[in-house]
């Protein structure tokens, strides 16, 4: 808790090197570099304000706060808290598709790549418990604009659970429906932001073998979905 | 709207209705006024003066009723998910067997949220965007349907391995396939999702091949 909001503290000194506070003055950085770093903090501030705050409760004083910038900066960026609140939305899920792809593509089978991509997005949920909350609690909250983005990222985890259609037996894919995979995301993502409302986002890595099992079902039968979910 | 009121609101003067009855129904008039506003508008768009213009009540009425907008929001959402949920059990209890009670309970869901298109969408889509309170009665209100599903585990072979998350998944995945239908403006398809959704719901218990069975006997 800042006990003195006047000034930013220690916390700035907390982000990544990228996201920390520039040295005032002269710094002989060039000028897009600056800019793209105040966007990045400022996003930065608008994930520790929300946290602290929510999203309604937010100001655009307590986003430049945490970012360390000036009001000035701020509009030089983004037009709104909401536009802020986007930004940092757009940033914070292409962060997490990026690790979700990444270690899909790392496994050659793909019951196992379902399994690192689950893995991965847990793991991300777990460790940055602030943007977890930003991106399913108060993307909620947070305006139309953003619960279309909402809808779109979980629909972009649909193409990870279809390609398990390939090479299956035409009896598996005949148990199969247009909405299987729709079905299965919605039943994931509502477990993962169901901890998340409830402030359990520790314990949304111990999810991963449940998840795993229930999304390989339908492809692999029971047994051997829960085969491959108990697999250390 | 002077003719919209005078159609819908009691006559003036001698008439036979009780205050609480009409109480009641002025409420009831509220909530679908909002529900068919959040659905054309969004939860956010709509205004107090919106609903009221649209039930043909005073805006003091409303206020004997409902502290403001999101308290009716609530209210539309509790009448829905109490109407819903008892239309799924007197339909589940109509049936004898577990994958019957599904599929029954489901179908009714179903003739629920597709004659209820408005109401479905304020309370499904826009819960999401209408705070806090309003998503945390979503979430109480898909919960309820757990117990449903959690007695498939009696009639599985495997019902006590398991996964304890099963039925919140199901729950959940069911309510975003309908979701998806209601966002994309295919709420007049909705009613066949069933033999998908029930096959969804029974696979895990039934395994692949009888949850088929099951729902090709729905179609």
């Amino acid at each position: 808790m800042n006990l003195d909001p006047g000034t930013p503290t220690e916390e700035a000194e907390e982000y990544p090197p990228e996201l920390a506070r520039l040295p005032p003055g002269r710094h002989g950085l060039p000028r897009e570099f600056v800019a793209h770093n105040q966007r990045e903090r400022l996003i930065a501030g608008l994930a520790e304000a929300v946290a602290e705050n929510g999203y309604g409760g937010t100001t655009i004083a307590h986003i430049t706060r945490h970012a360390a910038v000036s009001r000035r900066t701020f509009y030089e960026h983004f037009a709104s808290k909401d536009e802020c609140f986007v930004a940092a939305y757009d940033t914070v899920m292409a962060e997490l598709s990026e690790r979700v792809g990444q270690a899909f593509e790392e496994q050659e089978d793909w019951p196992r790549a379902v399994k690192a991509g689950i893995g991965a997005m847990l793991g991300f949920l777990a460790a940055e418990p602030n943007l977890a909350r930003l991106c399913i609690v108060e993307a909620l909250v947070a305006g139309p604009a953003v619960v279309e983005r909402y809808d779109a990222a979980i629909q972009s985890f649909v193409p990870y659970f279809r390609s398990g259609r390939e090479g299956r037996s035409p009896e598996v894919l005949s148990r199969l429906s247009p909405t299987t995979e729709e079905a299965l995301v919605g039943g994931m993502m509502s477990l993962i932001s169901r901890r998340i409302i409830a402030g359990k986002t520790m314990e949304l890595e111990s999810l991963l073998p449940d998840l795993v099992e229930f999304t390989l079902s339908p492809y692999l039968g029971g047994a051997e979905a829960a085969k491959v979910a108990r697999e250390g | 709207m002077a003719e919209y009121a005078s159609r819908t609101r009691p006559s003036p003067g001698r008439h036979p209705l009780s205050t609480e009855f009409i109480a009641k129904h002025q409420r009831a008039r509220v909530i679908v006024a909002l529900a068919n506003e959040v659905a054309e508008k969004g939860y956010r768009a709509v205004t107090i003066a919106d609903i009221v213009r649209r039930a043909g009540i005073a805006r003091n009425t409303f206020y004997e009723n409902f502290t403001g907008k999101e308290d009716c929001f609530l209210a539309a959402s509790e009448l829905a998910a109490k109407e819903s949920l008892r239309r799924v059990i007197d339909a589940a209890v109509e049936v004898d067997t577990w994958p019957n009670r599904v599929s029954a309970g489901l179908s009714a869901f179903l003739d629920y949220v597709a004659g209820e298109p408005a109401l479905a969408r304020a309370c499904i889509v826009e819960a999401l965007a209408a705070g806090p309170a309003a998503v945390n009665r979503y979430e109480r209100s898909v919960q309820a349907f757990v117990p449903l599903f959690r007695m498939g585990r009696k009639v599985s072979t495997h019902g006590t391995a398991l996964p304890s998350t099963v039925e919140e998944a199901i729950v959940g995945g069911i309510f975003w396939v309908i979701y998806q239908h209601l966002v994309n403006g295919d709420a007049e398809r909705i009613k066949e999702l069933l033999p998908e959704l029930v096959e969804f719901s029974l696979t895990p218990y039934l395994g692949a091949e009888a949850a088929r069975r099951a729902a090709a006997e729905t179609a």
